[in-house]
This record gives C-alpha cells, sequence and structure tokens, in this order.
C-alpha cells in the first residue's frame, strides 16, 4: 500500500469525522465536559505530588521536582490512555467494521487521537507550570515533540498488534491492565532514577532500556532539568543506547504487518 | 495461526458493458466448535490438536455478471448466502476463492444508518454517515437540505438523536442513503420504510432509478422483485439455482415455501 492511498481523501475525511466523534463523545454529558482532560491528569499529579514529594520525600535532590514530577505522569497517562483506547478501538467500533468496508487502521489512530489532543492540552499546563516554578525556557524545548512523536510511535504499534489479537481472544485487554500496573513501577515517573542508581547502576542502567523511561527522561531532561539522567548521559554502550529505538521500530512494524494481515478477517470475527 | 486462501478483490473503472463480475465465487467460515473465543481454550486445543473451527461453507462457485444499469434482484431463504455475497461485493468480507470485479464506485447500504450515535445531534449524525459512506463535508453541506427535506424532519436537525423516534431515525437514514451517489448501489432489504406516506415517497424514487442506475437488491418481498427488478437470481444452499426474469424467479421462490 502505497502513501497516498494510506491518506487518500476519504480516509482523511473518515479519520477526521470519528477523531472529532469520539473527542465529543468521551464527556458527553458531564458538568464540566472537556475541562475533564485537564483535571484528570492535574488530580493524578497532586495525588502522587502529596504521597511521594511530601510525604516519603522523594525528589529532594531534583530541581523544579513538582514540574519534573508533572512530566513523568502527564506522558505516563498519554501513554496508557493511548494504548487502552487503540487496543479497544476494534470492539468498541465493531459495528462499523461489520457493515462498512474501510481500512481498519483508521479506527486505531482515531481512537488514540484523543489521547493525542489530551497530551497536547496538558503540554501547554507543564510549561505554565515550568515557568511559574522558574524554568528558564530553553531551545532544548523544541525537542519535546520529537520524544513524543516516538512515543506514540510505540503506542501504535501496541495498539495495533494487541488489538489485531483481541479481536480473537479477549484476554489481551486484561494481560494488558495488570503490564500497565507492572510497567508503572518499571519506568522511573514517581520515583527519581537516581535513587535506583544509587543502589544498582545496572538496574538503573536497564530500566532506561526501555523505551518509555527514555522518553520520560529526555523530556524531563529537555523541559525541566539539565540534571535528569537520560538513556544517552548514562549509558555508556553506544549498542545500548539505541536499544530503545530499536524496540520502537520493531514493535511498530511488526504491529503494521501483523494488522495488515489480520484485518482482511475482522469483519467476520467480530 | 493458519494463513487463510483468499481470492481477488478488484475495483477497476473502465467502458466494460459490465458493472460487476463475479467468477468461482466461494466462501466459507469459521465456526468455533466449543468455546474457542479465549486464550485458555485456545492454547487447550492445540495442545490437544483439535483444530476449535470446524469450516463451514456459505457459497459454492457463483459465477454471474451484472449489467451497468441493471436492477438485479436477489432472492433465497434466510440462511442461504445472500447477505454474504453482498459483504464479499462491498468489500466486507474476503472472498475465499474466486475473482470478482467491480467497475465504478459503489455504495454499499447493508443496513441502514451505519454509526448512528444517539448521543449525537441528527446533524452530526448526517455528517459522520457521510463520512463513513465516503462523502467530504463540502460534498454532504451540498445534500444536507435535500435530506431534511425528503425525511420531512427539518425541524429536529439539532435535537439530539436518542430523542428520535425508531421511524423517524430510519427515516433520516434511508434519506441519506438515496443522496449517496455511486454507479453501483448495494441494498439490503431496505426498500421502504416509514408509514404508508413515506414508503410511497420510497417507491417512487426505486422506480425512478430503474434503467439509469446499476442497483443490487436482496429482498423478501416477490412483489418487489417483479415491480423493480429487470432480473432476478435465486440462491438456495450457497449455490445459484435460477437466474433470469423476476417473474419466473419469483414464482419459483415462493414454491420453495409450498
Amino acid at each position: 500500500m502505497s502513501i497516498p492511498r494510506v491518506l487518500n481523501k476519504r480516509n482523511r475525511i473518515l479519520l477526521s469525522e470519528l477523531t472529532r466523534t469520539d473527542f465529543k463523545l468521551r464527556y458527553q454529558g458531564s458538568v464540566l465536559g472537556y475541562l475533564w482532560a485537564l483535571l484528570r491528569p492535574l488530580m493524578m499529579f497532586a495525588i502522587l505530588y502529596i504521597v511521594f514529594a511530601k510525604l516519603l520525600r522523594f525528589g529532594n535532590d531534583i530541581p523544579h521536582y513538582p514540574v519534573y514530577l508533572l512530566a513523568g505522569t502527564t506522558i505516563w497517562s498519554f501513554f496508557t490512555e493511548c494504548t487502552s483506547q487503540g487496543i479497544q478501538a476494534m470492539l468498541t467500533r465493531g459495528d462499523l467494521i461489520r457493515k462498512i468496508s474501510f481500512p481498519k487502521y483508521i479506527v486505531v489512530v482515531s481512537s488514540t487521537m484523543t489521547a493525542v489532543i489530551n497530551l497536547l492540552i496538558n503540554l501547554v499546563v507543564i510549561v505554565i507550570f515550568a515557568l511559574i516554578n522558574g524554568v528558564t525556557p530553553s531551545f532544548t524545548w523544541l525537542l519535546v515533540p520529537f520524544s513524543l512523536l516516538e512515543l506514540y510511535a510505540l503506542s501504535l504499534g501496541i495498539s495495533f498488534l494487541l488489538g489485531a489479537i483481541n479481536v480473537k481472544y479477549r484476554d489481551v485487554m486484561s494481560i494488558w491492565d495488570v503490564c500497565i500496573q507492572a510497567l508503572f513501577y518499571a519506568v522511573p515517573i514517581i520515583y527519581p532514577v537516581t535513587m535506583i542508581a544509587n543502589t544498582s547502576q545496572l538496574a538503573a542502567k536497564v530500566i532506561l532500556l526501555n523505551p518509555i523511561a527514555q522518553v520520560i527522561q529526555d523530556v524531563r531532561h529537555n523541559l525541566v532539568t539539565v540534571e535528569s539522567i537520560t538513556t544517552w548521559n548514562y549509558l555508556s554502550n553506544p549498542v545500548a543506547m539505541i536499544v530503545p529505538i530499536i524496540i520502537t521500530v520493531a514493535v511498530l512494524a511488526l504491529g503494521a504487518v501483523y494488522f495488515r494481515g489480520a484485518s482482511k478477517f475482522f469483519a467476520e470475527e467480530i | 495461526m493458519a494463513k487463510r486462501k483468499i481470492g481477488t478483490r478488484r475495483e477497476v473503472r473502465n467502458d466494460s458493458e459490465y458493472a460487476i463480475e463475479v467468477e468461482h465465487l466461494n466462501k466459507s467460515f469459521r465456526l468455533p466448535t466449543e468455546r474457542a473465543w479465549g486464550l485458555k481454550q485456545a492454547i487447550f486445543n492445540r495442545i490437544r490438536g483439535i483444530k476449535g473451527y470446524k469450516d463451514q461453507k456459505v457459497l459454492r462457485d457463483l459465477n454471474f455478471k451484472v449489467k451497468k444499469g441493471e436492477f438485479l434482484g436477489i432472492v433465497g431463504r434466510n440462511g442461504s448466502g445472500k447477505s454474504t455475497l453482498l459483504k464479499i461485493l462491498a468489500g466486507i468480507y474476503y472472498p475465499e476463492k474466486g475473482t470478482i470485479t467491480v467497475n465504478g464506485s459503489l455504495v454499499p447500504f447493508i443496513e441502514l444508518g451505519v454509526g448512528f450515535n444517539p448521543e449525537l445531534t441528527g446533524r452530526e449524525n448526517v455528517f459522520l454517515n457521510g463520512a463513513l459512506l465516503g462523502f467530504s463535508n463540502k460534498e454532504m453541506a451540498e445534500m444536507y437540505d435535500d435530506i431534511w427535506k425528503f425525511a420531512e424532519l427539518e425541524q429536529f436537525q439539532d435535537q439530539k438523536l436518542k430523542n428520535y423516534s425508531s421511524g423517524m431515525q430510519v427515516r433520516l437514514a434511508f434519506s441519506i442513503a438515496i443522496r449517496a451517489k455511486g454507479d453501483i448501489l448495494i441494498l439490503d432489504e431496505v426498500l421502504a420504510v416509514g408509514d404508508a406516506a413515506f414508503q410511497q415517497k420510497c417507491n417512487e424514487y426505486f422506480a425512478s432509478l430503474k434503467g439509469n442506475q446499476t442497483v443490487i437488491l436482496v429482498t423478501h418481498s416477490m412483489e418487489n422483485v417483479k415491480r423493480f427488478c429487470d432480473r432476478a437470481i435465486m440462491i438456495e444452499d450457497g449455490k445459484i439455482v435460477h437466474d433470469g426474469e423476476p417473474e419466473v424467479v419469483a414464482k419459483e421462490y415462493m414454491s420453495l415455501f409450498k
């Protein structure tokens, strides 16, 4: 399938119309409406901040720790929202798949778009937070979108792969929920990497091979404080450094290929 | 996962005299035998060497051609394979074996109002449904007033769909459907909806299509077959058993139930 066909006029219209519908329906019937897109991650941040920064005294040695934490939780929320919506997409849009012929990847992409929009809104909040907290604006801020793009590619790859399997075996979603819980602790969101590095340098290095950890640390490094440990400044082996990128590309490629093959039978199996 | 065989479905645009050509079309479905619907059962079946599904033949070696401008009726009992055939023509299912050539743009109505969402307003639903059928917002805006006028529901445009009666919903969906201009129209039992007055309007519309639009219609109404169709096909047990004059096929169909 060539690029012009993938993004032809009909597919673009369908993508934008489905995205708009999803976004409109997400906060239907709630008083605060779209405001929840902002409030939810901020509330999650507030809980984590009180528990970990105030009670457990994490991150005392990190400058601008609240912003540092907020960047982490926001990116994590994006990843979980993106993947869980993406994996479920085939089932929630089953009625369309059974009755109309169209490229199925549109359903996956459109269902992740709400998460993308929420991320963009929250990014504005992070920037405002950072400025209030006294972070000096820097040209490295311009690198942040590339890191987020990498994470989106990973999320799409996971959504394609697990979403396609989920059509046949609904257990996938339950398994993924558990994986998300485990990943939350395997990624340095609430704890600073230095905490791990102080006990075991090897463990810190292994953690930084995870693309999610790499993206979160990159964003923190480029947006909040240059004192953040990243995959690039902590790992010395150049081969190890590109492992997160390799994982991302591999997951996206595998997901896309598997999805393309399996999608021919979605209409029969859903 | 075992590789499954796939036939071909081509979309072309040329001056051929035929709008649709179907050659040696076969289709079977994999039906799970026990509850093979889950990872545990799938692994269990694999260990025990059980396939976990059986192949159900639905269409067996169908061959037919539809001329441009022809109004073709497809009849048959429930479960004879009519809807599967339509879904394959529409590109929703893949053919298992055989070749299908579709010449021109095809607008399928397997069901009216696909994607209709009760929480959206009538207006929003019209644009969503239009996008699903492949129309741009600009094209939809051009047809917009006509759609509401035909449905006779202008005053409800900005009401949520959940506040419409079921008859009103189906009228709106139908009005979108008949505005959708494609070279080939595929309809699954959606001829006349609404009350008597609206049905009359629908019938007049279909009569006007005869002779200048390629239509494939699946129906159980022999009255409609005789009134609208130029030709009819009867499917029984996945095979074409009659292909010809609507009157003759309608009579054969009625004799099935004697």
